[in-house]
């Protein structure tokens, strides 16, 4: 039994390890890099990965360095992730908590309004809002962030509707107990599980949505390398140069396969009733 | 009642793995079932009765228990040696189970009929139309007012005794020759407690089905047990027909249940100063983790002897009209 | 049955409602109204045409009646008018729909073809290895973006025939198992991350579902273990897989966007990119309203099939 939880301690572990790699490279990123990311050279264009020539992952359409440009991008991405989780659990959860505690027109309300923003599936949603406020950076952590508020709200008001009605706190209520101490000393522990995985499991979702949305050019604009813009400019020549689109899709499948092993082992240990199973 | 033994189990053991150690739950129980015998098998919770069951029809989940010792005749074959697929084709047919909770131990989202006639599908081989007859029939036997209709019900729709009637009508479709109860009536109303038993006792006198009734309540041992088995802490403590157990129980612990249950020809005595309080045996049910080669009841024994702490007592037969064992060194012969 | 129906049914008014709202709304704060942007175009115009445009363009009228107006337009199946075409939005919308829905259900089907018998084999857990193997698939699946995978897949099959529709598209209607074959890797690409999904729910509900005392009693009629797994668990595991997907469908849909571009395939998806290109904003707002539309359409669907499937939920039949 106890090894059982070694082992998904471990996959929490593994994740951990990729995002530290990750993270690694970013600081590294932010005093030294391979290449300048922005510049071209019009006479590298499209050279294949080679350790002689000093781009380890070769160069792109414009004759940048893959791997520097990588390097740059892992830092946008990762900012714009957790900015906008960070936006969308933070409003959302103050919603959510909100919704449910004071519960009648506010609940509802407040819930019709998730329940609308719910209606937009995810890319479409974060699309949309870029066409409205244009393609600056800024503005594609506002549309993930806007896209999350929903779905912390509703955890956060189902764990907050659950201690309502739990006995416990209807017995706190009888000893005097006043609101403020029975939400912190209940609901906290209760709504950071579900929380935590949340986030973890958002912050891999964050990074697909702004490389998508890279990708279709309403992200990060060029020459600011993004994930996403980079496999844009891969499409015209990755049937010749395939390393223009290998490279920069691993970065993103090992980043939010990183985040994903986290919030899956973070789930598996916190989740009191997968533990008992099997 | 006859006297041929139709089960013997002997020297039962199943364990669990735990995060905690290794949990003796059934540490060497034995007893025998005649044809047409209501035995009963009473303990507190916890003292290892379900799991005897569940062991004899090998339904322990594994990991993490495991039955890893003892013999349970039927048929003259062991079936914890036979293969899982003999004793699947025994399970619902010669010997069949109701549970302790009627609601989460019938499917939800299928109907009752379709419920009892599964089982009438497979061991007998009816067509469905005549497996939805029988089961009409059925739930027509054990008292369901418009039972056409109520066939297509689900079991939410039942109120929690007319479940635990489905779940009887379903462990008896198939005339099975052992019927075993896990305290069918515990999570009921007490006056719907009375109607079950009673279905229980009707139906299995029909076709003289045996029944191990599993309790730990003893005024249902009372009502409709022939014999008993005594359990603690995993193990059998006294067995004796019910007459013999009330009117002269042998073993401490089982005198410390009757001394329990409050009477109303002593109600005078409780309370008054210096009169009778409601007796409860003092003490709490030893862990079933690494116990010491003992009497498990020795803590809890006012009659306790220093040979007690030390060595389990044998199981001695004791004389009497009908099969009597006790285990207890107070009682221990030299023999 | 009929009556939970009718109120889902009612209970989706409200919703559209607000999603008409957001998209009216959301589309008026761009910055420098659809006039000006025209305007941006012409040299110069007469005051008299100014009044004309502005008529044209509803500038002269308050916000609020402008929505009211707006909304009267589209019940009455009028989406305006393509800034960039300037045909009617609706009708090119609705030709393009067939491929975008067919896409999206050929996406379901695989991820539900994937996930569910592979969540079943997870959860009956016959080999510790695999398990993790078939865990930690799942959780890559789950993170291959699918704009990659696609790219990849034209890489991959550019030189086969028939698997990479790149701008001949073939209708369904016209030759079904053409239609099929170059409809199968986009369907592929957007559906893995959803059968990643079910993977998971269905294992873990499985699981749960194992559990349960009910399963005991089927074990102790002696039903097959083939029975038990099939009828008695499979059933109820399958509720919360399907709410799951009811709910990722939206996945789903957006995910076909991004498909609909790599693969160069003419859908509804790929409409609304290039309208959001142009700014063409009638174009914009009729997508998205048709999508979230069918969204919620969807999720009320889920829910049907949900109560079909589980007899507690159909609260209004008779209540004993």
């Amino acid at each position: 039994m106890a090894s059982r939880k070694i082992k998904l301690n471990s996959i929490a572990l593994v994740g951990i390890i990729i995002i530290a790699v990750y993270v690694v490279g970013i600081v590294v990123s932010l005093f030294w890099l391979p290449c300048d990311p922005v510049a071209m050279d019009t006479e590298h264009v499209l050279e294949a990965p080679a350790l002689s020539s000093g781009h380890l992952l070769g160069t792109d359409e414009f004759g940048r360095d893959i791997l520097s440009r990588i390097m740059k991008g892992a830092l946008v991405s990762l900012l714009i992730s957790i900015a906008a989780t960070a936006i969308g659990a933070v409003l959302g959860t103050l919603m959510g908590i909100w919704a449910g505690y004071k519960g009648g027109r506010w609940d509802h309300w407040l819930m019709r309004l998730a329940d609308v923003l719910f209606s937009f599936p995810s890319l479409l949603l974060a699309i949309f809002v870029m066409s409205i406020l244009g393609e600056k950076t800024v503005n594609v952590v506002i549309a993930i962030g806007l896209v999350y508020i929903p779905q912390f709200a509703r955890i956060s008001r189902g764990s907050v509707l659950t201690i309502k009605s739990n006995e416990f706190v209807r017995a706190a209520k009888s000893n005097g107990a006043s609101s403020g101490f029975i939400l912190f000393r209940h609901l906290l522990p209760n709504i950071l599980v579900p929380l935590i995985v949340q986030i973890s499991l958002s912050l891999s979702v964050a990074i697909l949505l702004e490389s998508s949305l890279s990708f279709l050019g309403l992200g990060v604009q060029p020459p600011a390398p993004s994930w996403g813009n980079m496999l844009s400019g891969a499409r015209k020549v990755m049937v010749i140069a395939p390393w223009t689109a290998v490279y920069p899709g691993l970065a993103i499948v090992f980043l939010v396969l990183g985040f994903n092993l986290l919030g899956d082992g973070l789930r598996d240990i916190l989740d009191p009733r997968m533990r008992n199973v099997g | 009642m006859s006297d041929e033994i139709i089960l013997r189990v002997e020297g039962l053991m199943t364990q669990f793995s735990t995060d905690y150690g290794l949990v003796k739950a059934v540490d060497g129980v034995s007893f025998d079932l005649r044809r047409g015998e209501t035995l009963g098998l009473v303990g507190e919770s916890g003292c290892g009765k379900s799991v005897t069951n569940l062991s004899i029809m090998r339904l322990i989940q594994s990991p993490p228990g495991k039955t890893v010792a003892g013999k349970v005749l039927y048929q003259g074959r062991d079936l914890l040696q036979v293969s899982d697929e003999e004793v699947r084709v025994l399970r619902g047919k010669n010997i069949s189970m109701i549970f302790q909770d009627p609601l989460t131990s019938l499917n939800p989202v299928l109907t009752v009929s379709l419920q009892i006639m599964e089982a009438l599908q497979l061991h007998h081989g009816l067509k469905k139309k005549e497996a939805k007859a029988k089961a009409i029939e059925m739930l027509r036997l054990i008292g369901i007012p418009d039972p056409e209709r109520r066939a297509n019900d689900y079991p939410h729709q039942f109120s929690g005794g007319m479940r635990q009637r489905v779940m009887i009508a379903i462990a008896l479709s198939c005339d099975p020759e052992i019927l075993i109860a896990d305290e069918p009536t515990t999570a009921l109303d007490v006056t719907i407690q009375a109607q079950i038993l009673e279905l229980i006792k009707d139906l299995s006198a029909r076709s003289s089905t045996s029944v191990i009734m599993i309790t730990h309540d003893l005024g249902v041992v009372a009502g409709i047990c022939d014999s008993v088995c005594v359990m603690y802490a995993g193990r059998v403590v006294e067995r004796a027909s019910v007459d013999d157990l009330f009117y002269d129980p042998k073993h401490p612990y089982t005198r410390g249940l009757l001394e329990s249950i409050p009477r109303l020809d002593r109600a005078e005595e409780y309370g008054t100063v210096g009169g009778k309080r409601l007796y409860s045996i003092p003490g709490s049910p030893p862990s079933l983790i690494a116990m010491p080669p003992c009497c498990p009841f020795n803590s809890r024994c006012a009659r306790a002897m220093d040979i007690c702490r030390r060595a389990y007592p044998p199981e001695t037969s004791l004389a009497g009209r009908s099969p009597r064992t006790v285990s207890c060194w107070l009682h221990a012969k030299e023999n | 049955m009929g009556r939970y129906i009718a109120r889902r049914l009612l209970s989706l008014i409200p919703v559209l409602f607000g999603v008409s709202l957001i998209v009216f709304f959301l589309v008026r704060l761009i910055p420098g109204s659809a006039l000006e942007m025209y305007m941006g175009t012409q040299v110069e115009a007469t005051p008299q045409q100014m009044e004309e445009l502005k008529r044209i363009f509803g500038e002269d009228k308050p916000v609020p009646v402008l929505y009211v107006e707006w909304l009267g337009q589209l019940l009455r199946g009028d989406f305006g008018y393509s800034l960039r075409t300037g045909r009617p939005v609706l009708p090119d919308i609705l030709s393009r729909l067939p491929l975008s829905l067919e896409l999206t259900l050929l996406a379901l089907v695989i991820a539900l073809a994937i996930g569910i018998p592979q969540g079943i084999f997870a959860s009956l857990k016959q080999n510790p290895v695999a398990d993790l193997a078939n865990r930690i698939a799942g959780l890559l699946g789950l993170s291959l973006p699918q704009f990659w995978l696609a790219a990849l897949m034209v890489l991959a099959f550019s030189n086969t025939q028939g698997w990479i529709p790149m701008g001949n598209y073939i209708k369904f209607t016209v030759d079904p198992l053409r239609n099929l074959k170059m409809l199968f890797l986009p369907a592929l690409a957007i559906g893995i991350g959803l059968a990643a999904v079910v993977m998971r729910y269905t294992r873990n509900s499985m699981l749960e579902v194992l559990q349960m005392d009910y399963i005991r009693t089927a074990k102790a009629k002696g039903l097959k273990k083939r029975v038990v797994i099939g009828r008695h668990a499979l059933k109820n595991a399958i509720l919360p897989v399907i709410t799951v997907v009811g709910f990722n469908t939206g996945y789903l849909l957006g995910g076909s966007i991004v498909i609909e571009e790599v693969f160069a395939l003419p859908g509804m998806g790929r409409l609304a990119l290039y309208a959001i290109y142009q700014r063409d904003y009638p174009v914009i707002q009729g997508v998205v309203l048709v999508i979230a539309t069918i969204f919620v359409l969807v999720n009320l669907l889920t829910d049907v099939i949900y109560a079909l499937v589980d007899p507690r939920i159909r609260l209004d039949e008779g209540g004993r």
